[in-house]
C-alpha cells in the first residue's frame, strides 16, 4: 500500500520544471495517442491501445491542465454530456490560450465520432492528471462517474482502457480511505468482465478486490474469493505480481507458511526494480515468513540496494531469532512496535516467539549432552510461576515435533542430548542426492516444455511495408517496457 | 411503537427469564420463534434498510443473538454456537458507527477464539485475530485466548491448565474443560517421545489423573501399545533410522540409468 504513494511522490517535481515550451509537443503526443487508438479500435487491435496507454503513462509527467482541456476540446464533441463533465475537472487558464486555439483549430480535422474508446481514454488522462494533482475528491467523482459510463459499454477495445480506470478508481478511493464503498460495485464490475470474458479486467478487478478485503484484514473473505475465482494465465506481470503478494499475505495469516514463502519470494523478484515499494513489502514478508519456518534468511537480503534502512527492524528481529534469545526479541519487538503495527506484522512476531525458544533449545542441546531443566529454564529466561515444569512441557513438545534430539530424565530432572550419530552411515545423503538431481532434470524438462516459439513463423508473407512498420512498433516497444515498469507500479 | 418490535420485546423478556431459571427447553423454544420474527425486521443484515425503527431493531436483534450464543455455551452445543456466532458476526464488524458497542462484544468474540482453539482450527483462529483492533487486544477476554494460544505453541501446557482459574468469564469455563482434554492428549504425544518410561506416580502428575484406575483405562483406550509393568509405564518407541549395512545396489542402479536417460535427452 505505500509503494504507490512512495513512486507517486518520487515523481512529482519533474512536473514543475518543463516550461511552457513543451506543452504544444505534448498536446501533439496526446493526438497521435489518439489517432492510434481510433486506428486500434477500427481494426479491432487491442495491441495499439496498450500502446497508446503505455504512451499516456510517459506522458503524464507533462500533462497541465491546460493540455488537458485543450485535448478534450478537441477529442470530445463539444457539449457533450462527457465534454461537460470532464472540462468542469480543469480550470481554465488564460495564459494558456495560445494552446487552446491551436487545439480548436486542429480539432476541424479530427474526424468527431465520439468513439467510445476516445471517451474512456479521456476519462483516464482526466483522472491521472486529477490524482497526480492531489485532487482527490474530485478524481473519486472523476472515476465513479467513468465507472457508470463503462458499464454501458461493451468493446473489447475498451477493456484495456477499462483496467486502467478500475486501478484508478480503486486508488482514488483508498486515497481518501473510503474503500468499503466500492467493494460491491467492485464485485459487480468483476462479474461484469467474467462474463464478458474480459481477462485482463478480472485479473484487475481480482487483484482490487484482494487488496480491497486485506486492507481491512478480512482474510477470511479474501481466500474464499481468490479460491472461487476463475484463474487463468496472466495477462500483466505486474498484475501477477500483486497477486502472488496478496496470495502469500493470506496464507501466511491461515499459517501456511511454505506456500506463502513461495508466493512471496516469487512476487519479489518478478516485480521490476523501479517497484522498490513493492519489493520492501514482498521482502519484510518473507523475512517473517522464513522465520516462522525456522529459516535464517541470509544477510544480504538485508543489503538489497536501497532497502536496508527499511528492513533495519527485520534484519534486528531475525538476529534475535537466530541467537535464541528471549529478552533480545521482546526488546526489539518493543523498540520498532510502531514499524511493525503500521506494516501489520504484529500478530506475526507474536507468532515468532515460539521459534525464539525453539531456536534456544536446540542451542543448548548441540552444546549440553546432560543439562538440568531448571538450567534450560535459566537459559531460555522462561519467567513464569513454575518455569522447571515448563521447560519440561516445552522440552517434551520440541522433542515431538523434531526440532531437538533428546530425552528427558523425570527423576532426576534432567534433559539427555542423544548423540548426533553419523548421518553419512545412512541413506539419507543418497536420498538427499537423489531428490536435487531429480529437480534439477525436472526443471530443465519444465524449461524445454515452457519454450515459445512465435505464432505465425511464416512471415515471408509480409509485405515489405508492413514489415518495416511492424519492426519499428517492436523497437518502440522495447524502448517503452523499461519505463512502463517504473509507471505502472 | 411499532407492534413487531413490541411483540419481540416481550417474547425476549421471557426468553431471558427462563435462561436465567436454565430451563433450556422453554428457552430454545423462544429463540426459534424471535429468529423467525427477526427476519421481518428490514433493517437487519443482509438488507441494512435504514429504517425508522432501524437502531431499536438492530439492538435488540443484536442482543437476542448475543444470548443465543450464551444459551449454546449453556447447552454445550457447539454446531449451535457457530451458527449463531456467525449470525451476531455482522453486526459487530459493519454496524460499528450505527449502534453503540456492545458490552458483551469482547467476551463472545474471546469465547469463539477459544472454540477455534478447542476444535484445533488454527488458521481460522489466526484469520479472527487479524480483524481484531489492538484495543481489542489489550481486553481481558481476548487476551486470555491469545495467551492460551502462545502457551500451546510453546508446549508450556500447565500454563494453560492454570489459566483455568482465571478465566474472565463464567461461560469460558465449558471450553476450557474441553481444552484440558485436547492438552491431556497433546502431553501424551509429547511424553510417549519425550521419556523412556515414567513411574506410575509420576505418570499420574504429568496426564493430569487422580487414580491410577483412570490411568491404567486411558492407557488401554487411547495408547494400548504403551506398556505398564514393575511401577511404570514404559513407552514403544519407533525406531530411528538405522545404519544401513548393505548398499542398495538395485535401487542405485536404477537411478543412474535413470540420470543417463535423462542426460542423453539434454545432450
Amino acid at each position: 500500500m505505500t509503494q504507490e504513494v512512495e513512486m507517486k511522490e518520487a515523481q512529482a517535481p519533474p512536473s514543475n520544471s518543463f516550461s511552457s515550451a513543451s506543452t504544444p509537443s505534448t498536446l501533439q503526443h496526446l493526438k497521435e495517442i489518439a489517432s492510434l487508438i481510433e486506428t486500434g479500435a477500427y481494426a479491432k487491435e487491442v495491441r495499439r491501445i496498450v500502446r497508446a496507454v503505455r504512451l499516456t503513462i510517459m506522458l503524464r509527467r507533462k500533462l497541465k491542465a491546460a493540455t488537458a482541456l485543450a485535448f478534450i476540446n478537441f477529442a470530445l464533441v463539444q457539449g457533450s454530456e462527457a465534454h461537460a463533465k470532464l472540462s468542469a475537472y480543469l480550470p481554465k487558464e488564460d495564459e494558456h490560450d495560445m494552446d487552446v486555439d491551436t487545439a480548436s483549430s486542429a480539432s476541424q480535422g479530427f474526424a468527431k465520432h465520439a468513439l467510445p474508446e476516445i471517451e474512456i481514454y479521456c476519462y483516464l488522462l482526466v483522472l491521472i492528471f486529477l490524482i497526480d494533482q492531489k485532487r482527490y475528491d474530485e478524481a473519486k467523482a472523476c472515476s465513479s462517474a467513468s465507472i457508470a459510463r463503462l458499464k454501458n459499454i461493451n468493446r473489447r477495445t475498451v477493456d484495456v482502457l477499462a483496467s486502467r480506470l478500475y486501478f484508478y478508481y480503486s486508488y482514488s478511493h483508498e486515497l481518501t480511505n473510503s474503500l468499503d464503498e466500492i467493494r460491491g460495485n467492485l464485485l459487480a464490475l468483476h462479474r461484469m468482465a467474467t462474463l464478458r470474458r474480459d481477462e485482463l479486467g478480472q485479473e484487475t478487478l481480482l487483484n482490487l478486490l484482494l487488496r480491497n478485503y486485506l486492507h481491512y484484514n478480512l482474510y477470511d473473505q479474501a481466500e474464499k474469493l481468490r479460491s472461487k475465482a476463475p484463474r487463468f494465465e496472466a495477462h500483466s506481470n505486474q498484475q501477477f505480481c500483486r497477486y502472488l503478494f496478496y496470495l502469500g499475505k493470506i496464507r501466511t495469516i491461515q499459517l501456511e507458511y511454505t506456500d506463502a514463502k513461495e508466493s512471496l519470494l516469487q512476487a519479489a523478484r518478478k516485480a521490476p526494480v523501479a517497484a522498490r515499494g513493492f519489493r520492501i513489502q514482498c521482502n519484510k514478508w518473507a523475512v517473517i515468513v522464513r522465520l516462522l519456518l525456522g529459516e535464517i534468511p541470509e544477510r544480504t537480503v538485508f543489503m538489497q540496494k536501497g532497502m536496508q534502512k527499511a528492513l533495519t527492524p527485520y534484519f534486528e528481529l531475525t538476529n534475535a531469532v537466530r541467537i535464541g534469545d528471549l529478552e533480545l526479541f521482546k526488546t526489539v519487538a518493543e523498540k520498532f512496535s510502531s514499524t511493525f503495527s503500521s506494516d501489520r506484522t504484529n500478530n506475526l512476531i507474536v507468532r515468532l516467539r515460539h521459534n525464539v525458544i525453539r531456536t534456544g533449545l536446540r542451542n543448548i542441546s548441540i552444546s549440553y549432552s546432560r543439562i538440568s531443566l531448571s538450567d534450560v529454564a535459566k537459559k531460555l529466561r522462561l519467567d513464569s510461576s513454575n518455569p522447571v515444569a515448563d521447560a519440561e512441557s516445552i522440552v517434551a513438545k520440541a522433542i515431538r515435533d523434531g526440532a531437538i534430539d533428546a530425552t528427558i530424565d523425570h527423576a532426576s530432572r534432567w534433559m539427555l542430548s542423544k548423540e548426533t550419530g553419523d548421518i553419512y552411515s545412512t541413506n539419507e545423503p543418497q536420498i538427499a542426492f537423489h531428490s536435487r538431481i531429480a529437480f534439477c532434470l525436472n526443471m530443465h524438462n519444465e524449461a524445454v516444455k515452457a519454450l515459445r516459439f512465435p505464432p505465425n513463423s511464416h512471415k515471408e508473407k509480409e509485405s515489405a511495408e508492413k514489415r518495416r512498420e511492424r519492426q519499428q512498433q517492436e523497437q518502440e516497444l522495447a524502448k517503452h517496457i523499461a519505463e512502463d515498469d517504473d509507471d505502472d507500479f | 411503537m411499532d407492534p413487531r418490535l413490541v411483540e419481540v420485546t416481550q417474547i425476549f423478556g421471557r426468553f431471558k427469564a427462563s435462561l436465567l431459571r436454565n430451563d433450556f427447553v422453554t428457552s430454545s423454544n423462544l429463540l426459534s420463534q424471535l429468529k423467525v420474527l427477526l427476519t421481518k425486521f428490514p433493517s437487519l443484515p443482509p438488507s441494512f434498510q435504514r429504517t425508522a425503527n432501524a437502531y431499536e431493531e438492530l439492538q435488540i436483534a443484536r442482543e437476542i443473538y448475543e444470548h443465543a450464543v450464551l444459551l449454546s455455551v449453556k447447552t454445550e452445543d457447539q454446531d449451535a454456537f457457530e451458527r449463531d456466532f456467525f449470525q451476531l458476526k455482522p453486526f459487530y464488524a459493519d454496524l460499528k458507527g450505527l449502534i453503540p458497542l456492545s458490552p458483551q462484544e469482547y467476551p463472545i468474540l474471546g469465547l469463539n477464539l477459544l472454540r477455534l482453539l478447542v476444535q484445533n482450527r488454527i488458521a481460522e483462529f489466526h484469520t479472527e485475530l487479524e480483524l481484531l483492533s489492538s484495543d481489542a487486544l489489550e481486553n481481558p477476554c481476548i487476551k486470555h485466548a491469545v495467551e492460551l494460544e502462545q502457551s500451546f505453541m510453546e508446549g508450556a501446557y500447565n500454563r494453560v491448565l492454570s489459566a483455568r482459574q482465571t478465566v474472565p468469564h463464567e461461560t469460558y469455563v465449558y471450553f476450557m474443560d474441553l481444552l484440558a482434554k485436547t492438552v491431556r492428549d497433546e502431553i501424551a504425544g509429547c511424553s510417549e517421545k519425550a521419556y523412556d518410561y515414567l513411574s506410575i506416580a509420576d505418570a499420574k502428575t504429568v496426564l493430569m489423573f487422580s487414580s491410577d484406575q483412570d490411568l491404567s483405562n486411558y492407557v488401554t483406550e487411547e495408547h494400548p501399545e504403551w506398556e505398564i509393568k514393575n511401577g511404570c509405564v514404559f513407552f514403544q518407541k519407533a525406531k530411528d533410522s538405522q545404519p544401513c549395512k548393505e548398499i542398495p545396489s538395485l535401487h542405485l542402479i536404477n537411478q543412474t540409468l535413470s540420470y543417463a536417460r535423462e542426460l542423453e535427452r539434454i545432450v
